[in-house]
Order: structure tokens, then sequence, then C-alpha cells
């Protein structure tokens, strides 16, 4: 990574030309140039005034009148300048941020499955949300700002030294007497400390605030309040007190920076009077002095909004910090020279896998040693208890991970060197928990092959037992999921699922559960689809019910992320192992009854 | 604006009361220098004007004595202004989040149900924190920026009307094009935030669905709808920025045109005779700073209204009714559903003038495929939704009269997505009875078969969940969430037996647990697998919201209808293998 940070790597990350962001600073200082112009033009007026003090009727009418009119146009030009300097940054602001937003999803779509777990998809929603939109009002809004709140004061100040030095300082003191004492303040370690449990009271109220809200049923349930809720009230009244104990922890500095600042007259007039005294006449050095006090306010208030925005860019700086994160996660490695798959069996060669990495304090292996071959159109099926590596093995095939250790092949060839796009064209997958888009039932369909005609698209649709249900819906095919309500029941999601898998009809097929969730229709349905899904590919399958897998070509025991058993149900039955074991539970559980009624213990000590 | 007032202060606009004050205060102390300016102007004047008078350095060093003095009460009144605006806004939000917490906890679950959890949260976090700010600065920006401009303008009336006049003559142009492009603006703002409330359910839909995604390489740009919901917010971005801008933007050079207005009335009025210099010099120095608070206050309002539109969420939100009733429920009744008709949203009906008995200290089973009213059935029970017609009655006592905590004290509900808190696994199971001993805790874990994967984790009973209980499997979290309900020790149990995604021996486990929990109780479950409620003692049979068929398994089965049925594709399901 090198080192830029904040805007540089924004533009770095987003490849936007600088241009428009260019363009938008220089009318944004002359815009800053034309709108200081009226208060020129007061002065020129006062002077005017105060030279002809004695004798009005030779005042120069024309003269005030022509600064009063460069005045309005100044004005004018000024404020229609700022205006095409905040489109200009507006424009290239809202290009930067739609590139960055479409980065980060191109991104999000290369890394591994590991990264998008529960947590990460929360905090990379918080961060594009959160982080994005800090950006935009920053680059877009503030920016443009920033430039002229800076050569503002800059221009003010050299104009005041160039006019008199003495008195340029004296308007300097309290500007910079107010910063230091801000400064000073601020980096002190109470400043510090009062401002990181600022913060820890802010993320415990809001951890308790989501967990309360995600808790709601149960704190009902269990008649439970926001006093007794784990404290939420407490948190809530912590951040109040913690708010309110930094906020004065500020107030000083705060306070004395802002009277000066209002009060930089107080310190430019005394040394104007003590000046002005060795010269009561000096008429030019009296005009000079009043345009001092004329105009020295002004400086104020680009001041005082520097303050503020020096405050957002740190802001910024840790919006680019946060979503540079999630770029520097390293995507999956693509081969250089993919090669080919020649035949559709699959090899699991001594393969070792783990979530964490080995360093990592919770690094736990999950896989250990698993070796096997799924033979080209046979089914395979994982069993065993949760937690034991069953899942892990099924998501390795698509790459959703790397391994550790070993190799997986398909057809000999490593699946690394196969490529994504092409080891995705070989694998289908009906996964437990069926993801449908906020899309036509067509399209999620077709999903499996987008160039898939709708005739195909329909008859996917019948073999997986779906086209009846489809059909009932307000708009058949074309009703949108998530729309006016309209959702489908589990069985049902799943059976599209299937539909796209057979649309897709890749050559090996992965099924995680494929009939948890079904009621009893359901459940024959899917059975069905299945049936028609799984003819003539390589499958592997994971099964919680051992009946429905009794028929497996092979079956592999998974326990504790080795292969504890292999074997067809037969073998397995007679070795009378762990699979045995499970089997009886499995037929005691078949025959359990609500209540705990007569059969159900003995069926338990069979 | 009172509107918007009400609203910032989260209905309580007399704690505004304080800061705005405390902050005029601090906008009139301010005055004082700017008229001691224009007083060291006057005597420069004079001495110009009038070649006898000699400079009045006394008069200029007094007016700086006293401009250093002053520095004095101006910190005073803003440290007073400071303290009044933030402690107060810190107050308010604190108050206004427990109050919201509250009510949210009052209202009924299945209203909670239908709303989107992370903006309730939002609601509750992240809209006080505007209404923070609202109180803490836009308020008492707003009030000090606007006393300096109407004390001048009323000042300087008496001394020349129509300098005065001139001064603001284009404001009121400023403030009705605000207020005529008002309603453009919510417009375009409603857009925009539209946009991005669609963006956002893009992105979230990319993120769950991006295991689907990558395999079927549909990743980034190619994800079509993702990249246009972008594209769109883009331009509505640029749309309103390019829109809103000019009028914000000609309200500003209306408001700052009154300078080069007053120099060119000035001017006329001087040579008119009408108007003295060194008045003309005053209402030019006033000129100079009048202004800028003047746009600040455009601003201000601009944010104040930004925070109006969050307020007013959360106002809608405590304006919705919580369950009323206040009537106890007796333990161990049967219940009764007395021609109940329910729908979510005016829309389909769920359920159809259905009318039933769920016999007390009996098992009662809810069977029918998926959307015919199961689970609706349960959550009425618990009072999640009040029926449109009909009665429920628990005992003698109808269903919308009784309390709705009181009533939830009767129910156990052991469900599907079991939700576990983020604290220890004691305090999970102890919510169930929150004085519980040790001793009853353990008891029930152990007849809930968590005690012994309990005891193997590091901590034991200490041992931290994770956030929604995602460490533990599904089994062991449905376990605990057993032993909670036993610990409560319910008189109505609602079941949801969905244990097809376990493994045999977890499934074992938690099937044991639930026996456990149902003897001498009122149960109703929602039976997938008709075999477990073979032994029930009433089945109650739904097809699209109506009770089609009622009685016990034999007698089911025996006649010809859907559970005779179901029954028969459910025994040839459960023979079913692959290939």
């Amino acid at each position: 990574m090198n080192g830029k940070s904040g805007i540089a790597r924004l533009f770095e990350l987003t490849h936007e030309k600088k241009g428009l962001l260019v363009v938008a600073g220089i009318l944004s200082v002359l815009a800053t140039f034309m709108m200081a112009v009226p208060f020129v033009s007061v002065y020129f007026v006062v002077r005017e005034i105060i030279n002809h003090a004695r004798d009005i009727s030779a005042v120069d009418a024309g003269w005030m009148i022509l600064w009063g009119w460069i005045a309005l146009i100044s004005l004018f030009a000024g404020i229609a300048m700022l205006y095409v300097s905040t489109m200009c940054s507006h424009i290239s602001a809202f290009r930067i941020l739609y590139q960055l937003r479409i980065a980060l999803a191109e991104h999000l779509a290369k890394l591994p499955m590991g990264y998008h777990t529960r947590n990460t998809t929360g905090a990379i929603k918080k961060t594009l949300e959160v982080s994005v939109e800090k950006i935009e009002n920053f680059v877009a809004h503030q920016l443009p700002d920033l430039v002229s709140a800076i050569c503002m004061p800059l221009i003010m100040i050299a104009v005041m030294f160039v006019l008199d030095w003495r008195m340029a300082l004296a308007a300097l003191i309290p500007v910079i007497a107010g910063f230091m004492i801000q400064v000073v303040l601020y980096s002190s370690k109470t400043g510090k400390d009062a401002m990181v449990q600022y913060q820890d009271a802010l993320e415990n109220m809001n951890a308790a605030g989501v967990e309360y809200i995600r808790g709601m049923p149960a704190v009902k349930v269990f008649g439970m309040t926001v006093n007794t809720f784990l404290q939420f009230k407490k948190t809530i009244t912590d951040f109040r007190d913690w708010a309110v104990t930094y906020t004065k922890f500020c107030r000083t500095p705060y306070m004395i920076y802002l009277v000066m600042l209002s009060s930089i007259l107080t310190f430019i007039l005394p040394v104007g009077i003590f000046l002005i005294s060795g010269q009561p006449n000096n008429q030019a050095f009296a005009l000079t002095l009043l345009l001092f006090l004329s105009i020295a306010p002004s400086l104020a208030a680009p001041m005082m909004r520097l303050l503020y925005l020096g405050g957002n860019l740190r802001i910024i700086s840790e919006g680019v910090s946060r979503i540079d994160k999630i770029f520097q996660q390293k995507p999956i490695e693509e081969p250089k020279h993919p090669k080919q798959a020649h035949s559709f069996d699959i090899g699991f060669h001594q393969v070792a896998f783990a979530y964490a990495k080995k360093e990592d304090a919770d690094y736990k292996p999950i896989l250990n040693e698993v070796t096997f071959t799924a033979e080209e159109g046979t089914l395979t099926a994982l069993v065993g208890p949760s937690g034991g590596g069953k899942s892990t093995i099924a998501s390795l095939i698509p790459r959703f991970w790397d391994v550790h250790q070993g190799k997986i092949t398909i057809g000999g060839t490593d699946i690394r060197d196969l490529g994504t796009e092409a080891l995705m064209d070989l694998v289908s997958f009906v996964f437990q928990d069926v993801h449908l888009f906020f899309d036509t039932i067509e399209e999620n369909i077709r999903m499996g092959n987008k160039t898939a005609t709708f005739d195909e698209v329909v008859q996917a649709a019948k073999a997986a037992c779906c086209h009846e249900f489809i059909m009932q819906l307000p708009d058949g095919y074309q009703t949108k999921i998530g729309e006016a309500g309209v959702y489908l029941s589990g069985g049902e999601e799943q059976r599209v699922a299937i539909a796209r898998a057979l649309l897709k009809n890749a050559p090996i097929l992965v099924l995680d559960e494929a009939t948890a969730y079904a009621d009893a229709e359901n459940e024959a349905h899917i059975q069905k689809a299945i049936n028609a899904l799984i003819k003539n590919k390589t499958v592997i399958m994971i099964a919680h019910r051992l009946s429905t897998i009794r028929l497996a070509d092979q079956i592999l025991v998974i326990k504790k992320g080795s292969i504890a058993e292999r074997g067809t149900h037969d073998e397995l039955l007679k070795i009378g192992g762990l699979y045995e074991h499970m089997w009886r539970a499995h037929l005691s559980t078949a025959q359990w009854r609500l209540g705990g009624s007569k059969q159900s213990g003995e069926v338990n000590a069979q | 604006m009172n509107n918007y007032l009400y609203n910032i202060s989260s209905g309580n606009p007399r704690s505004l009361w304080p800061s705005a004050w405390s902050s005029l205060v601090e906008g009139m102390i301010r005055l004082i220098p700017a008229i001691l300016i224009i007083d060291v102007f006057n005597t420069i004047y004079v001495s110009f004007a009038d070649p006898a008078t000699p400079l009045n350095i006394t008069r200029l060093w007094i007016s700086s004595l006293i401009l250093i003095i002053w520095l004095l009460p101006q910190f005073i009144s803003s440290v007073v202004a400071y303290n009044r605006s933030f402690l107060a806004a810190y107050q308010v939000s604190a108050d206004g989040r427990i109050k919201l917490a509250e009510h949210i906890r009052k209202l009924s679950l299945g209203f909670l149900g239908s709303r989107d959890p992370a903006e309730l949260t939002n609601m509750m976090l992240s809209d006080y924190a505007l209404v923070e700010q609202g109180v803490s600065h836009h308020v008492p920006q707003m009030v000090s920026s606007i006393v300096f401009p109407v004390l001048a303008f009323a000042g300087l009336l008496f001394v020349n009307w129509q300098m005065a006049v001139a001064m603001f003559l284009a404001l009121p142009l400023a403030v009705l094009i605000v207020w005529a492009t008002d309603r453009f603006q919510e417009k375009l703002s409603k857009n925009h935030i539209e946009a991005k409330n669609v963006a956002a359910s893009r992105l979230q839909e990319y993120l769950r669905g991006i295991r689907e995604i990558k395999a079927h390489n549909m990743g980034g740009e190619r994800f079509e709808r993702l990249r246009r919901s972008f594209e769109e917010l883009m331009r509505h971005s640029i749309r309103i920025e390019g829109l809103m801008g000019p009028i914000l933007m000609a309200a500003i050079v209306l408001i700052r045109s009154g300078l080069p207005i007053m120099i060119f009335f000035g001017t006329y009025l001087v040579i008119d005779g009408q108007l003295t210099l060194p008045v003309f010099l005053m209402f030019l120095l006033v000129g100079v700073r009048v202004f800028e608070p003047m746009t600040v206050l455009l601003t201000s309002y601009g944010e104040l209204r930004y925070g109006a539109f969050s307020a007013k969420r959360v106002m809608a939100i405590m304006k919705e009714k919580p369950l009323s009733g206040d009537r106890e429920v007796p333990a161990h009744k049967d219940i009764i559903f007395d021609q109940v008709t329910f729908s979510y949203q005016d829309d389909e009906q769920v359920l159809r003038n259905i009318s039933f008995t769920i016999p007390a200290n009996k098992i009662t089973a809810l069977v029918g495929p998926s959307g015919s009213g199961k689970s609706t059935i349960t959550k009425l029970i618990a009072r999640f939704w009040d029926i449109q017609s009909g009665e429920i009655r628990i005992g003698e006592e109808v269903l919308s009269k009784a309390d709705p905590e009181k009533l939830l004290r009767h129910i156990s509900m052991v469900f599907q997505d079991v939700y576990l808190f983020k604290d220890t696994i004691l305090n999970n199971i102890c919510v169930g009875k929150q004085n519980a001993t040790r001793e009853e805790i353990e008891e029930a874990a152990r007849k809930a078969q968590c005690h012994d994967f309990i005891m193997s984790l590091p901590q034991g009973y200490d041992t931290m969940v994770g956030e929604g209980g995602s460490t533990l499997s599904g089994g062991e979290k449905q376990r605990i969430s057993i032993a909670r309900a036993l610990l409560k020790d319910a008189d109505i149990i609602l079941l949801d037996e969905a244990t097809a995604s376990l493994d045999p021996e977890n499934e074992q486990a938690v099937q044991a647990a639930i026996n456990a929990l149902v003897v001498n109780k009122t149960v109703v479950i929602i039976a997938h697998r008709l075999k477990t409620i073979k032994e029930a003692d009433q089945i109650i049979v739904l097809d699209q919201g109506q009770l089609v068929q009622q009685g016990s398994h034999d007698q089911l089965v025996e006649k010809d209808g859907v559970y005779a049925r179901l029954w028969q594709l459910q025994q040839e399901a459960e023979g079913w293998s692959v290939q």
C-alpha cells in the first residue's frame, strides 16, 4: 500500500480526474474575492465621505454610485461563480461516490466467502452508508468551502500587513492565541481521555439499543423494561453524562476562542489609538485605522468555518481508511493461464482448512487430511454431527474459501487453476438458505443461464415442481419477489433454486440440506425436483435426515474435520460405528411423539 | 415553524426556551462592541469634519477600555448560553430516547415486526443525535443570528427610516423565494431520499445474495440493478444540487444586495440633504455586519428542517397507540377462538371466521400448508395483533381487554428463530425468571438438555453469547430457549416444531427438552412432521384461513380429507431416498 490517505487516496481509488475539482477550487477563490468586493466598496465610499466631511457638496456622488454598482455586479458575478464552482465540485463528488460504490461492490464479489459473515455484512453496509456519506458531504459541500475559508483569511491578513503591520499583528493576536489554547487543551491527556470515554459511552449505548430492538420479542415476552434490559437506560444516561462531561471540558477553550475571534476589534483599537495619538493630524493613517475597524470583524466567520471544516477533514480521512480496509482484503487469486477440466469427477487430496489464520488467537482447524474421490456421475453424501465440517467441504468446491493445505481437483485439474468463472460454470449449488433477488421469478430462475429462452425457463420450473405455484401468483412468472408482499415460503424458494440449477445444467451439483424447512406437501415436491436434478451429475449432498441418502453411491461420515467412516449405507451399518449410532438416533427421532408418550423412551433405548 | 420546533424538541418545545433565551441575551451583549465602534468612527469623523476640534483621543481610549472590559460579560454570557443549550440538548435527547424505548416496548409485536428493525434502532440512536444538534446548535444559532438584524433594523428605523428600509429592501423577496420553493425542495429531497433508500436496499440485497452472485458470475457492474440504483442516486444527487443551488444562491444574493442598495439610496439622500454623512457612515458600518448572520440563519434553517424531518419520523412512532387493556388473564383455562377474522394490512384475510377451542392443559396441534394461518393463530394468542372481528377469550376474559404485559406472563414461546442476548448464558436463561437462584437455573438447564454442553464451554454458565447468539449451534440455541421457558413456567406454551435442520443427535436432545417443557401445560404446536403430533389431544387442520378438519389423529386418518392426504404424502416422503 502506498502512503496516500484522505482525498488523494480517494482520487486514486476512483480514477476520477482532478480537473473539475481544480476548476471548482479556482472559481471558489475567485468567488470569494468577488463577494469581498462590496466591503471594499464600502471602504471607498466611507473614504469619500470622510475626506469631504467638511463640505458635503464636494462629495463625488457619481464615484459613490459607481462603487455601488461595482459592489452589486461583483456580488452577482461572485454568486454565479460560486454556483458554477459548487456544481463542478458536486458533479465530481457524485462521480467519485458512484465509482467508489461500484468499485467496492465489484471488489466485494471477488473476496472469498469467508469475508462475508453476518458481522461483516453489517459492517460493510455501515461503512458504505456512513463513510461514503461523510465523504460525499465533504467533497461535495465542504471542499470548495474549505478552499475559500483558507484563502479569505490569508488574503485579508496579507492586505492588512501591507496596510499597517502593527495593527495587522494586533488583529492576529486573538486568532493565534485562541487557536493555541484550543490545541493545547484538546491534545491534553484529560481532553483525550474524555473523548475516548465519550466515544465508548456512545458505542455502549448504540450496542444496547441495537440489542434492545432486535430482542424486542424476548424483551416483551419476558416482561423486561428499559431499566432491566441490559441496563439500556443506564447506557443512555451514561452517554448523557459523558457527553455533558466532555462538553464541559470543551467549554473554556471553545468559549475563549469564540469570544476572542468576535473581539478582534478590541485588540486592534488600542494599537490604533496608540499609533494615532502620536500623529493626531495624519488623516491617511486615520483612514487606514477605519479600514481596519471595518474589515477586521469579517475575519471571524471564515476562521470559525475553518475550525469546523478542519474537524471534518479528520472524519473523511477516517472514512477513506475504513473503505481502504475493505479494498485491502485480498481477492481470490485468479490463475494466469487457466486450465480446463477434462472430466467431472471431484477429488479432495489431503485437504486441510481453517477459517482463521494459524497465527490468530481464534485459530481452530476445521478440516484435516480430508481425502476422497467423487466419481463422475455418482452421488456422494456427507453426514455427521453439526459443526463437523460437512458444509465447509461443500463450500470449498466453489472456492468460497481456498484450502490451506492439499488440493481439490475437478477432472484432475486443481480448481485454483480453472479460474473462478470457468469453475462456476461447472458447478451448480442449491443451498440450505436460498436467497431470491427482488426481481421477477423468471429472472430469478434465469440466473442459472442468462441465454435461456422463456420456454426453457418454464421447462425448468415444471421439472422443479414450481410451475403450478408460480402460475397462481398475481403476475405469474413476471411476479416480482418482495413487491406487494409477495414472498415465497421456504419450500417454494427451495424449488425455485432447484429450477435455477436445472436451467444451469452444470455437470457438478452441490446440495446443502435441500430438504430443510419443508412441510409435508413441499417435501414431496422437492424430492421429485431433486430426483430430476441429479440425473447423470456428479453430486455432493449434505443430509441430516439419513433416510434420504440410503441409496447414495458413497456416504462419508464427517466428524471433527475428518472422514470417520466411508462406504455405502449397508456397509456402514455393518461396521457398527458412528453411522450406525446416528441411524438409530434417526429412527428414534422419527418415532418421537410430543408430550413424551408411551413409545419414545423405549425406542431410544433400542 | 411551530411544527418544526415541536418535532425538533420531540414534542416538548418548552425545553428549547432556556437555550433560546440565553442565546438572545448573548446576542444582545455582543451588540455593545458594534455600537462602540460606531462611536469611534463618529469621533474620528468629527475631527475630519471640523478642523477646529482635534481628535478626541481620550474618548477613543475610553471606548477601547470599555471594549476590553466587555470581554468578560461576553465570555460569561457565552458560557451561560453554551451550558443552557448543550446541557439541555443532551437532557432532551436522553429523556427522548428513554421515552421512545419504553414506548416501543409497549407497541404490539405485530407492529414492530412489520417495521425494519434497523430503522427503529436508527430512530432511537441517530435521529436523536440530530435532535441533539438541533437543540445545541441550530436553535441558538438561529436566535443569536436573528438578534442583530432585528435590533439593527428597529433602532435604525428611528434614525432614518428610508435607509433602514433600503437595507432590507430585497429581504422580503428572499423570504418569498425560500417560502415559495419549499414544496419544490421537499419534493426534490423526497426523491433524493427515496433514491438513497433504493440504493441502500439494493446494496443489502447484493450483500445478502453475495454467494449466489459469486456462484453465477454476476459481481460488481454486472449486477445491473445495483449499478442502476447507484447511477440513479448520482443523478438525483446532482439534480438536487443543481436545482436547489440557484434558489439558495438567489436568496443569498438578494439578502446581500442590501449593501449596494444602501450605497445607492445613501448617495441620493445625502445629495438631497435628507441624510447627514455621519448617519450614512453608521448605516454603512452596520451594513458590513448585518448580512452575514442572515445567511447563517438561512443555512441553519435548512439544517433545522432536515433535523425536523427525522424528528417527524420519531413523532409518528410516538403517536402509534400501544395495545390497550388492563384485565388480568386467568391461568389454566381454555383458549377460545370465536368467529375470528383477521388480516394483516387490510389486504387478504388470513383467518376467516374461524372458531375452535384449545382446551386447557392439553396439546393442540395446528396443521396445514404454508400460508394457511397456523403461525398467525399462535401470534394472535400472544396478542401480537388485535383481530378485526370475532373474539378470542382465555377462560371468560376477552383477549382485547387484557393487559398485554400480564397476558405475556402466561405465555412461553419456543420458535424457530431463537434470539439470545449478548450476555452470559446464565443471564440468557435467567430472563425467564429474573430472581431465579443458581440451582433453579441449572435445574432448568438440565431438563432442557443444556447443562452438559454448557459445562463443556470455556467459562460454563458465564460464557458470553455472541451477538444474536451466533456462537452456538441452532440446536443448542433452541435448547437454551427451552430452558428459559422452563424457568418461566408459564401455563401456555406456543411451539413451532421445526427440527428439520438439526442433526439426529441434536434433534433427539431438543425433542427430550420439549417433552420436559410441555407437562401439564396448554400447548399449541405448529407441526410440520405429522408423526410428531400423532398423540396430540386435538389436531386442527387449516387451509386458506379456515378450519377444514378437527379431531384426533385416529379420527382424521379415517376420514377422506386434507389430513389423510398430507399423512399419505408424508408417509411416502419419509421413506424417500435419492436415486
